[in-house]
């Protein structure tokens, strides 16, 4: 017996469509299943309880302080990631300009893009430290009379969450609008400037136009991986948001409720499904009305 | 004349706003590596851009207070190695079942995988390690290297690349030459697509080495430690005047992926301008 040609498809595909089945699919099923019991790390026997975890978070001032807290932080940081790599990415992809290097710029922008997020926080929180370089920086510059406890005020804690995040993402951002840049015809430039087009209106009607499906998709994964954060401020202060819950994410508080000390496995997971929901709805919405015919399609 | 001697003008100011861009970029890296080369004493005496002598002493320090940063190191090495090789095999592999073989239900994979790329999967954690718990495989590296053969990431990437590299007259002389459809695969795409692969793989690499949320929920076993989590451990009291020896163990973390961006930007820059790489 001999397979037809055609049905060797199936089995490449196999490996992946049976391990997404098992470490993807099933998990999430799992973690829906388990929001609706009392499940905890220390009992063997958990009994369905229907909406109570929901209905606690929702009990509960934290969980809306998470969600808060995190939307905050992402648009905060995803504001000037966009702005300044639009900014830089004009400028490097340029016929006029003809800035020199652009490669090597760009090389470096991206390089803390590379580097352990968990390292990241623990860097900042060792510059900011009362007795770290910025104070020392401040100090002897006159800028501050005496030392300060930055991460004890809730906004400069939330400035250097979003500060890390903008200096991790923007490098990313750049490489990707330049490469939908560069994929636009110069013709089309040319012919606007016969039409005596100005450089604002040649962006304005050519080029955002034209990065449109890029932007979404900036856009989108930005805010995905937003939705998760959780190394930088678990890292930055004590792990549960200090000051005042002012970085507390949602990845924080799913965490804190799994580790809590009778490690609420129920609530960790209503925590999960509520994020979850919200993330794929804003993420699949977005990428349904507002993306091109070609992306909706791929839905 | 006025022309160029504006754009001569803008150019300037462009040139030293990237400079300040790049120094707000580099200058907190810089830092990191210089300090782990200082002792605590000069560290607190200010900040200096220029190395020191004393990175041994502040190992020995990261030593005598019992943090085991090269079996850390061993572990992250192992499971982010381990974990890439799979993820870039069955990527490539099942990308190339969809974009090579016409059978019904490819479009739906397809399609699925995108949409999976799109999902936020690190949320359904609670409900992974559970399901661990039940089959003992919480603490292991197996819970942490085997989800790697799910990456959407891997096979959404391995669609792209293989689309323009996969003829139909290679396969078709392959299978004139009596070769297997897996040994096809393994003898003439593999080696075709193997710039692709390097590409998706530093970036699994990277991913995998960087990752803090999943071991840390995961592994329990101090020996078991990755690098990361061992850089949760010098956030704790034991190291808290300890500042050399605390950049050196972050440095320890990020040099091994700076010196493969060193050797490798090339690949990694244009494996994101090719498209979505998912981190």
């Amino acid at each position: 017996m001999t397979l037809k040609k055609e049905h060797y498809g199936y089995l490449f595909i196999a490996p992946f469509v049976i391990a997404f089945l098992i470490f993807g699919l099933y998990p999430i099923y799992n973690t829906f299943y388990l929001s609706f019991t009392n499940t905890t790390l220390m009992t063997k026997n958990a009994d369905f309880v229907g909406l109570e975890n929901y209905q606690r978070l929702f009990a509960d001032n934290t969980f809306m302080t998470a969600v808060k807290n995190t939307w905050v932080l992402w648009i905060l940081n995803f504001i000037p990631q966009i702005g300044i790599a639009m900014l830089v990415s004009v400028w490097f992809t340029s016929s006029r300009l003809k800035l020199k290097g652009v490669g090597t710029w760009r090389a470096l922008y991206f390089l803390p893009n590379l580097l352990m997020p968990a390292s990241i926080a623990a860097l900042f929180f060792s510059f900011f430290s009362f007795y770290g370089p910025v104070n020392q920086f401040v100090v002897r510059a006159g800028i501050m009379p005496e030392a300060v406890h930055w991460l004890q005020n809730p906004t400069v804690t939330r400035a250097i969450v979003i500060f890390i995040q903008w200096w991790m993402w923007f490098g990313q951002t750049i490489i990707i609008l330049m490469a939908g840049m560069t994929a636009i015809s110069l013709s089309l430039y040319e012919s606007a400037m016969v039409d005596g087009a100005n450089a604002w209106q040649m962006f304005r009607r050519i080029t955002l136009p034209l990065l449109k499906p890029i932007l979404i998709y900036i856009f989108v994964t930005s805010l995905v991986g937003g939705m998760q954060m959780f190394d930088i401020p678990y890292l930055l202060t004590d792990g549960r948001g200090s000051p005042d819950q002012s970085i507390l994410t949602n990845n924080m508080l799913m965490y804190l409720k799994f580790s809590s000390s009778r490690g609420h496995i129920g609530a960790a997971s209503a925590v999960g499904v509520l994020v979850f929901i919200m993330t794929s709805v804003c993420a699949l919405g977005i990428f349904y009305f507002l993306g091109d015919r070609r992306q909706r399609s791929a839905l | 004349m006025s022309y160029k001697l504006s754009t001569n003008l803008t150019r300037a100011a462009i040139y030293v706003f990237l400079t300040i861009l790049l120094i707000v970029t580099i200058v907190p890296i810089w830092i990191l590596l210089v300090n782990a080369t200082r002792s605590t004493t000069e560290i607190q005496q200010g900040i200096s851009l220029l190395p020191s002598t004393h990175t041994l002493e502040n190992y020995q320090i990261l030593e005598g207070k019992g943090l085991n940063m090269p079996r850390g190191f061993m572990n992250s090495l192992f499971i982010s190695v381990t974990s890439t090789f799979l993820s870039v095999y069955v990527g490539f592999l099942a990308a190339y079942g969809l974009v090579a073989y016409k059978f019904k239900g490819r479009h739906f994979v397809s399609s699925a995988v995108v949409l999976i790329v799109l999902i936020p999967l690190q949320l359904s954690i609670i409900g992974f390690f559970q399901y661990m718990s039940r089959l003992g495989l919480t603490d292991t590296f197996a819970s942490l290297i085997l989800p790697a053969m799910a990456s959407a990431g891997a096979v959404f990437f391995g669609i792209q690349y293989l689309e323009s590299v996969v003829i139909q007259d290679l396969i078709d002389a392959g299978r004139v030459d009596g070769a297997s459809e897996f040994g096809i695969f393994n003898r003439i795409i593999l080696p075709l697509a193997v710039p692709g692969a390097v590409t998706l793989g530093i970036f699994g690499f990277v991913a995998s080495w960087n990752n803090f949320f999943n071991p840390y929920i995961l592994i329990s076993s101090l020996e078991k430690y990755t690098l990361p989590m061992l850089v949760q451990t010098l956030r704790g009291d034991v190291y808290r005047t300890e500042y050399g020896a605390i950049y050196l163990g972050l440095a320890i973390t990020i040099v091994p992926v700076i010196i493969i961006y060193a050797l490798l930007s090339r690949y990694i820059i244009n494996g994101i301008a090719l498209g979505s790489v998912k981190e």
